[in-house]
């Protein structure tokens, strides 16, 4: 008679117990490079490739998480020759631009502002925490006016994140 | 919300942001863990690198320094760099590969650069 009452008591008080479990996490500083849209070079005359959407390209877009302000560093390179395409026997010229289009904060403008330039490289200084997307246009252009041998065209973009 | 979803799907992260590094088992190496999550459904393979403030490589060895990911798997590995070669390691990187196999018209690697604690 005893031992079912202990039990009983047990159960009852068990009925009514709930536990707090705790939750913990921590956000550290990094840099996420999600690369949005691959792009797609468009060929609106014979000897150009381009990615610019005018010349019927697809513009690659890279987005950069940016979870603490002045932790890094962005570098976009835009291609500067192809990573597989036809035989080519006359030289390509390589032009290209990175900037900062869509921004979580409008004060991410300074990233053009500020931006520095050299051969085919970007370095845009990441002073604002938040997500911004980077617009890559490549451009090239086969000798004079020489129009590119019919093939598939690959280039590489390269977007780093360079801790300061 | 739906660029919110869709913007992890092809991401790359290298972290801590500052190793630190510290003494290993083995006399006269140093260590420290990095970690890297692969969120690029296109990317199979990380190369780890070790440089200088000018960019220029600094011997090291890693367990693993070619990472073989699968989508969405993160990945640990452990950083020796010598005594010796300590005062001037000053980058720790991560860098997407792409097969040769890969045929898109334009591709995006990504680089990701922790900086040595000093």
């Amino acid at each position: 008679m005893k031992q079912p009452l202990i039990l009983l008591t047990a159960l009852l008080a068990c009925t009514g117990a709930y536990a707090n479990t705790t939750i913990n996490g921590s956000v550290e500083s990094k840099c996420i490079i999600t690369t949005d849209t691959d792009g797609v070079y468009g060929n609106p005359t014979g000897d150009v490739l381009s990615t610019k959407p005018a010349d019927g390209g697809v513009t690659p877009i890279i987005r950069y998480d940016i979870i603490t302000a002045d932790a890094y560093v962005a570098k976009i390179t835009h291609p500067d020759s192809f990573t597989s395409s036809p035989s080519l026997d006359d030289t390509v010229t390589w032009t290209g631009e990175s900037e900062a289009g869509q921004m979580s904060d409008s004060t991410m403008s300074a990233f053009n502002t500020n931006k520095v330039e050299y051969n085919n490289t970007t370095e845009f200084d990441l002073s604002v925490a938040g997500s911004v997307w980077f617009d890559v246009t490549s451009e090239a252009d086969y000798g004079y006016e020489k129009a590119f041998p019919a093939g598939n065209y690959s280039a590489v973009v390269t977007a780093g994140c360079i801790a300061q | 919300m739906l660029a919110a979803i869709g913007g992890y799907v092809n991401a790359h992260q290298w972290t801590p942001t500052h190793p630190e590094m510290r003494p290993a088992h083995i006399q006269g190496l140093h260590t420290t863990r990095m970690h890297l999550f692969n969120s690029r459904k296109e990317i199979s393979y990380y190369s780890i690198r070790v440089f200088d403030k000018d960019w220029v490589s600094v011997p090291f060895a890693a367990t693993p320094s070619l990472i073989r990911t699968k989508y969405l798997a993160h990945h640990y590995s452990d950083i020796y760099i010598r005594r010796i070669d300590l005062k001037r390691a000053y980058y720790i990187c991560s860098k997407s590969k792409i097969l040769d196999t890969v045929k898109d018209p334009s591709i995006i690697a990504s680089r990701i650069c922790s900086k040595i604690k000093k």
